[in-house]
């Protein structure tokens, strides 16, 4: 990532900017000018952890980029929840890190990610590696809910093996500039990958969802949803890539984006690309932009729901999908608690 | 279907080579200085004895095309291109005297008649009859042989010529629009063809005037080493209509050469203009040898309220082919319309889509795309659809589709969606499948060969497209994706 050697540097100019085609819509560079100094340390949160009501089985902390861990290794056995919980508390400063997480062949993991801050105006950097074994199992979780000020670019790299399941919900309030960026080498072979992502946006709030995935090998299966909202001048973005390499025959790739402006001002931009080298293969994605149906307001508020209400519940029924999709009961119900309240603002 | 059978037969007759353009018409011809400065400017505006607005004009292009870059963000590779080795203008040599179809050179007649356009008028009456008839503008490498049509055309109040002939005869015209809808700055090629184009089609249709005809330009790049930079531009003025065709052959040749050309179109308040395209420049062997390079700029401005473009086109030839027919929504309740057949096979590459730009109110737009690659080639849509914040109520629906054949094509879709206003619709789907074995079984098990099951198939694929061209020119276009696909499977 070129915002590590900015960093390294500490020239801002080499950070990617919308000149760069995987920037257009993110525009790093104008959002840091200068390479802020480093966050000093911080004091352990007192408060409890976002999606707090999942049990967890293990716990890593990354405060102002300093983990505890380097990484985390499961093992195949009882289906594990392992929390990460990456904490910014920090003012107009700069931290990055970056973990590891491997899945032994036949481990089943499930994966809480949230990324929260305290303070304001700090830049987060935060990189994950995760590798599944033969016949492993993840469900990874991402929130990330931070100040309105911050800017948070957060990376993943995912390798599986064939016959491993990969599942993954990133949900997203957005921030002065938010992004979260997953990159899976998918191996066919009956492994079986499905990339959700959800943003929910107001003020002047930017989420930038972007996902690339290759099928390497044949008989692959993809499934992909992301959905989103944004209202008052908030801007969401949305950058799918499918690749299907040469040989990957047979592959199985679905994509879809819907999202909906709640009001003139705000703005969608969406890239949902396929690019294909192999036969056989069978992709698609759709991709639509709109608004809350009239129709259906109106017949609501004919039956005697005030807006407010009636809005707030199209809003959930359109989002609604996404966050069930969360296989882990305790997950899902936290996830949906967590929208609920993010949509009240929202209404 | 009468038009499948036909296709089918058309197929079974072919013989040696499927490009049947690939000959070289010998005629003397006037060619500029090879390699390109500002005295090749000067050269080819002299040439075509322009004013000293058209050469300033030129001069300021090539002025800002030396300092700009050549784009490469396109999914296309081609070695870089030398721009010095190439010839900017080459002409048939006119004769002394007005030029009347009967003094146009024998050869170039029977060129245009082996690529089957009847230019000579009575040709054209003595076609089938009720049929249709065609004003053809024909242009050979650098400029326009000859325009049909023309009486009656005028007597309608269409002006329909050369590019040179509306710089001598409409400079009001030219000068108002030439250059409004691309302007010199658009980008690398777009700012070439400024500074060099010698020659291409003018049409302004009247307010109110609906085109008694269909207007057509044959474009046939001849002579060795030569660029072809044409220029169009159609001005459908208020409550007017125009259709309007293009279609493109070059000989086989096993260097690669250059087409950039641009085309404006200005549609303003009701004005409708619909543009056709068959394009089949000569696509390079099956190694990959030869081939044209086209380069092209097409865009069209609906800057009057409930105007309309629709562009169509069959993109079958050409080695790489980057072009985006894009339409800037400004009218209120103004509609575009892009609709795309790009064939590509041996180790032809397509980069092409399409960009529809809503600013005004109630704007739709509907974009259709079929791309189909077979052999080692690789086909790409790319598009834009934006909607600004005042284009409220904007409407858009994309559907594009890829069909691959065999083992070793590649297709993709890169399509950007841009929202800015709540009460914007925009859909888009995308699929991408290969040719369905079981229909192919189920085809030949009822007696039709390999091939015609193939093109029978793909003709189903493209069939909503096919349905948007002019009549006599669907059938060429069936003709033309079956021959391109010719060898495709097996």
């Amino acid at each position: 990532m070129s915002l590590m050697q900015a960093i390294k540097a500490r020239d801002a100019s080499l950070l990617p900017s919308r000149r760069d085609e995987a920037w257009r819509y993110s525009d790093l560079r104008a959002a840091i000018r200068e390479i802020p100094g480093a966050s000093p340390e911080a004091s352990r949160p007192t408060g409890p952890p976002p999606l707090v009501d999942v049990e967890a089985d293990h716990e890593i902390l990354v405060l102002n980029g300093r983990a505890e861990a380097k990484g985390f290794l499961a093992v195949a056995g009882a289906p594990i929840t392992l929390r990460l919980r990456i904490v910014s508390d920090a003012e107009h400063t700069l931290h990055q890190s970056a973990l590891t997480l491997d899945l032994e062949p036949g481990a089943d993991l499930t994966l809480i990610e949230t990324y929260e801050g305290q303070g304001s105006a700090y830049v987060s950097g935060f990189s994950l590696a995760i590798s599944l074994g033969a016949g492993a199992r993840l469900e990874r979780i991402v929130l990330v809910d931070e100040p309105a000020d911050a800017i948070s670019i957060s990376r993943s790299e995912i390798e599986l093996q064939p016959g491993a399941r990969l599942a993954q919900t990133v949900v997203c309030s957005g921030a002065r500039l938010q992004r979260h960026e997953t990159e899976v080498r998918h191996p066919g072979g009956g492994a079986d990958v499905r990339l959700d992502g959800l943003y929910l946006l107001d003020g002047k709030r930017h989420a930038d969802l972007t996902t690339v995935l290759a099928h390497t090998a044949p008989d692959g299966t993809t499934r992909q949803l992301t959905k989103g909202l944004a209202k008052d001048q908030a801007r969401g973005v949305f950058q799918g890539r499918i690749l299907v390499e040469e040989g990957a025959d047979r592959t199985d790739a679905r994509m879809g984006h819907h999202a909906l402006l709640l009001n003139d001002g705000a703005e969608i931009d969406a890239k949902p690309e396929l690019e294909i080298y192999a036969d056989e293969v069978s992709c698609a994605h759709g991709n639509t932009v709109g608004s809350l149906d009239d129709a259906a307001l109106f017949y609501m508020r004919s039956r005697g729901l005030p807006e407010a209400e009636a809005r707030a519940l199209l809003m959930q029924a359109f989002v609604g999908e996404v966050v069930d999709r969360i296989e882990h009961d305790g997950a899902r119900a936290a996830v949906q608690a967590w929208v609920a309240r993010r949509l009240e603002a929202l209404a | 279907m009468a038009a499948v059978t036909q296709t089918v037969e058309h197929v079974a007759s072919l013989e040696g080579d499927k490009y049947k353009h690939g000959f070289v018409t010998d005629i003397a011809q006037d060619f500029a200085p090879k390699g390109l400065n500002a005295d090749t400017v000067r050269f080819i505006s002299a040439k075509k004895g322009e004013p000293e607005w058209m050469l300033q004009g030129r001069l300021e292009a090539f002025e800002r095309w030396q300092a700009m870059e050549e784009p490469t963000w396109a999914r296309v590779h081609y070695p870089k291109i030398d721009y010095q080795d190439l010839y900017y203008y080459a002409a048939p040599k006119a004769r002394a005297g007005p030029m009347s179809l009967d003094e146009v050179d024998p050869q170039l007649l029977e060129t245009y008649a082996k690529l089957g356009i009847p230019l000579r008028e009575q040709e054209v009456l003595a076609g089938v009859q009720g049929a249709p008839r065609y004003a053809v503008d024909a242009v050979f490498d650098s400029v326009s042989v000859t325009t049909t049509f023309k009486k009656e055309l005028a007597g309608a109040g269409v002006i329909f010529c050369s590019m040179s002939e509306a710089v001598r005869e409409h400079p009001e015209l030219v000068k108002q629009y030439l250059g409004s809808v691309v302007p010199a700055s658009d980008n690398y090629f777009a700012c070439l063809n400024a500074a060099v184009f010698s020659d291409g089609s003018f049409v302004y249709v009247p307010p109110g005037v609906r085109c008694p005809m269909e207007l057509s330009t044959y474009f046939r790049i001849n002579a060795e080493n030569t660029g072809q930079f044409e220029r169009t531009l159609i001005i459908a003025d208020k409550g007017a209509y125009v259709s309007y065709l293009e279609g493109c052959t070059a000989p086989m040749r096993d260097e690669n050469q250059l087409h950039a050309a641009v085309v404006e179109l200005v549609a303003l308040d009701d004005a409708q203009i619909k543009y056709s395209t068959v394009q089949n420049w000569y696509p390079g062997d099956s190694e990959g040898k030869g081939g044209i390079y086209n380069f092209v700029t097409k865009r069209a401005d609906c800057r009057g309220d409930r105007s309309k473009v629709s562009w169509t086109q069959v993109e079958t030839g050409s080695a790489i082919t980057w072009k985006y027919p894009s339409c800037i929504l400004k009218g209120e309740d103004s509609v575009g319309e892009f609709y795309s057949i790009a064939v590509t096979n041996g180790r032809q590459q397509a980069d092409t889509g399409t960009k529809m730009i809503h600013l005004g109110k109630g704007s739709r737009s509907r974009i259709i795309s079929k791309g189909i690659s077979a052999g080692r080639s690789s086909n790409t849509y790319r598009g834009l659809v934006s909607a600004h914040q005042k284009a409220s109520g904007a409407r858009n629906f994309t559907q594009c589709d890829s069909l691959l054949i065999g083992k070793h094509a590649a297709a993709h879709t890169t399509p950007y969606i841009e929202a800015r206003t709540a009460s914007a619709h925009f859909e888009h789907e995308a699929t991408t499948t290969r040719l369905s074995e079981d229909q192919l079984f189920y085809a030949m098990q009822r007696g039709l060969g390999q091939e015609e099951a193939v093109s029978l198939l793909v003709n189903g694929f493209v069939r909503e497209v096919l349905q948007e061209l002019p009549m006599e020119f669907a059938v060429e276009a069936q003709k033309l994706v079956a021959i391109s696909l010719e060898g495709s499977v097996g």
